[in-house]
């Protein structure tokens, strides 16, 4: 545990030097085009801005760290390999690196699924990963509270529905199980709730 | 219910929370509203700021493993437009991805309804394109409706066939993707299978197909035949799939 701190410490001291969120975006809008170009450099600097994200996504989703090892190494090397296919004007790059680990996360729980249908990951939405020693999060950074306090304009049963969804993996209709309303109900505060986050996180796109 | 409202879809889909199938109606019914598209473009990019939350510190080693793989991962060029998504580890990639063909081939089939109706000079083929349009949206009906069942299996000699089937629409839709062109004079022949007889459901096109009362048939198989088509199966199936 003792080295593990350690290397938590070193790894947080790092990571805090990390730019800015806008930056951070335009960067990695950057990055990912060099990447795209086989640019291993700028791979090494794409991992750097975005591996804790990826990983802690997939350990937010699987909670077993072993499993989002293995996903987040899938995702960052297929990250790698489609680079070239990233279009910055159609999206950015977060977006890009996100969606394929929130639907790598996605593919492996409905995948272990079919085994063992359960209900462990349902405290997993939460937003707490109590068992979480080693994982520690990284410094206090103004995108991680700007998209919490953004979650918290929303109405209970809107947040509930997109967290269940994105931290928690399930499906709508075991979204709709869950908190015991309609699957009209569910998709439509999905998609409110999105579309309120959206602009309290005041996020475009430009085409 | 014969009908889900698909546009309604658009938050579950930018949460990767929907059934595949639904995922693939959704992709259908994108490519025909530019309003959609830039919604889900906005909700996605919203969805991935979610991430920004999950922040944890990776495990030691996980770096050095990504380097070295990528050092020997070939990356794809940019011009393939299609996913040609790593059937190495998961089944459920090499699924998605034989959904997306099938999207792309629905879409394609939209194409040509398109292309027929812009060709409209005289009412029988305005009559066609309507046909084609009325079934393009009948297969979005039994790929969006609620207890679509979807098989896939590979096809004996080469691509592979996807089977949607409602049992309470009582049709099935048949996504075949990268069959083997045949030799002239040769045709997919598709078999719906009751009991133990074959019945003869005509030539398998590379396109879409829709099946009506299918309730009660036990599979549906594919053999290749001599051009117009045989009264009873003359070779082995080279697919067969259970309904």
């Amino acid at each position: 545990m003792g080295q593990q701190q350690d290397h938590g410490e070193q790894r947080a001291g790092h990571l805090a030097a990390v730019p800015d969120a806008p930056t951070d975006r335009q960067d990695l809008d950057g990055l990912l085009s060099a990447v795209g170009r086989g640019d291993e450099a700028a791979f090494g600097r794409l991992y750097e801005l975005t591996a804790p994200r990826v990983y802690g996504l997939a350990r937010r989703v699987l909670r077993d760290p072993a499993q989002a090892e293995e996903v987040a190494q899938e995702v960052l090397v297929e990250v790698w390999r489609t680079a070239a296919r990233f279009q910055p004007g159609r999206g950015s790059a977060v977006n890009w690196v996100f969606t394929i680990a929130h639907r790598r996360s996605v593919d492996r729980v409905r995948s272990e699924q079919s085994r063992a249908d359960g209900f462990r990951r349902v405290a997993a939405a939460s937003g707490h990963t109590p068992y979480d020693q080693v994982a520690e999060e990284v410094g206090d950074r103004l995108e991680r509270h700007q998209v919490r306090r953004c979650l918290d304009d929303l109405t209970e049963l809107q947040r509930q529905a997109v967290t269940l969804a994105y931290y928690g993996g399930h499906t709508y209709r075991e979204v709709a199980q869950l908190l015991r309303v309609g699957l009209p109900t569910v998709k439509t505060r999905m998609r409110d709730g999105l579309i309120r986050l959206r602009d309290c996180l005041g996020v475009e796109v430009s085409s | 219910m014969t009908t889900v409202d698909v546009h309604a879809l658009g938050g579950a889909y930018a949460l990767d929370a929907t059934s595949e199938l639904e995922r693939v109606a959704f992709q259908r019914h994108l490519s025909g509203c530019e309003a959609c598209r830039t919604e889900l473009a906005e909700l996605r990019e919203t969805a991935a700021r979610l991430a920004d939350t999950a922040w944890s510190v990776p495990p030691p080693g996980l770096r050095e493993r990504v380097l070295a793989e990528v050092r020997r991962t070939r990356q794809v060029p940019p011009a393939i437009p299609a996913e040609s998504a790593s059937s190495r580890r998961q089944v459920g990639w090499g699924r998605r991805a034989a959904l997306a063909a099938a999207a792309a081939v629905l879409v394609a089939g939209g194409g040509i309804a398109g292309y027929q109706t812009q060709q409209g000079r005289v009412a029988r083929e305005r009559d066609a394109a309507q046909v084609a349009r009325d079934r393009t949206a009948a297969i979005e009906a039994v790929l969006s409706s609620p207890d679509v069942r979807l098989r896939s299996s590979p096809v004996r000699t080469g691509g592979r066939l996807t089977v949607a089937a409602s049992a309470k629409l009582d049709q099935a839709v048949l996504l075949p993707s990268g069959l083997a062109a045949l030799a002239p004079g040769r045709i997919y022949q598709l078999w719906l299978i009751q009991g133990t007889t074959p019945t003869s459901a005509g030539v398998l096109p590379s396109a879409p197909v829709l099946l009506s009362a299918v309730r009660g048939m036990a599979a549906l198989a594919v053999t290749v035949e001599p051009a117009g088509g045989s009264p009873a199966p003359t070779s082995t199936e080279i697919v067969s799939i259970p309904l």
